[in-house]
């Protein structure tokens, strides 16, 4: 008799406190998603317009081979290098990068995870700006302008 | 003095011999010219340039061409060769394809870029002292 006294009293303060905090919450008035339009789009990428032109920068990084005979060798193979990296940059740049991921989870781990990304462009008329070479590591700088024009035709 | 078939002068002869010898001259070869370079993990793995001489009349639009001033007078081959920096430049500016992928696996990464200039035929024009070659795409 005592206990279930007891338990009652137990069950009607938590009732009343569970009534107390509902009336403390404010409820508030969420305004609805709106769908993108010009004005609140976040400008990211540029976009090539007519009389505009594009200008991409970009620093390609190679590294000289272990097994060269000189250091002129050296820096020849690793601009080589660089060059080509400076080229996937501007492709990466302009074309997009296709990307494919798998992972592979066994037993709640993950055994297995492969993430491959690719990327297929012709670039014309990129110039190199600057060149250094420094500890093995060849750092080229590469511009690009991109024009309208170019593309239109 | 008449030809043997008493119609033509003998004037004739050395007009037509000199026609031809300028014909000769200027008459341009045309030579099939293809590049690719493959970088992996950002070192230089493999290269490879080459030239053959174009064994039909290749067809297309000239575009920017490159001199090479060859005072040694060396074949096209050779010149080429020798000037290897300069040309291999030229030809980056003409356009590369660039395939590159990388693949991540296990937090490892590798990565391959191959850069191409496609099988192109350059119209060669040896002069003295210099070689003008004009791609035709």
């Amino acid at each position: 008799m005592k206990n279930s006294f007891f338990l009652t009293a137990l069950l009607l303060s938590s009732l009343a406190f569970a009534t107390d905090s509902v009336e403390s919450t404010e409820i508030i008035d969420m305004p609805e998603a709106t769908a993108p339009t010009a004005s609140n789009v976040v400008k990211n990428d540029p976009l090539l317009q007519e009389n505009f032109n594009i200008h991409l920068s970009v620093i390609g990084q190679g590294v000289a081979p272990m097994n060269t005979t000189s250091p002129a060798q050296a820096f020849a193979l690793a601009k080589r290098a660089a060059i080509a990296d400076g080229y996937r940059l501007i492709a990466e740049k302009i074309k997009g990068v296709k990307v494919e991921g798998q992972d592979t989870i066994k037993n709640m781990m993950v055994k297995r995870s492969i993430v491959r990304t690719y990327v297929h462009a012709m670039v014309q008329n990129a110039n190199i700006v600057e060149t250094n070479f420094k500890d093995g590591l060849c750092e080229v700088e590469m511009e690009v302008t991109l024009s309208y024009a170019d593309l239109a035709r | 003095m008449r030809s043997r078939d008493g119609s033509n002068t003998l004037l004739c002869r050395p007009c037509t011999l000199i026609f031809f010898l300028v014909l000769t001259l200027l008459g341009s070869d045309e030579y099939l010219i293809s590049y690719r370079y493959v970088v992996k993990d950002a070192v230089l793995y493999n290269e490879n340039f080459l030239l053959s001489k174009a064994m039909r009349k290749c067809s297309g639009t000239p575009q920017k061409e490159i001199t090479i001033f060859n005072d040694k007078h060396l074949s096209l081959k050779k010149l080429l060769s020798d000037t290897s920096g300069e040309f291999i430049f030229y030809l980056h500016k003409l356009g590369l394809d660039v395939e590159h992928r990388v693949i991540q696996n296990n937090m490892q990464n590798s990565d391959t870029t191959i850069l191409t200039l496609h099988t192109t035929c350059f119209k060669v024009d040896f002069n003295e002292d210099f070689v003008i070659l004009t791609p035709l795409r």
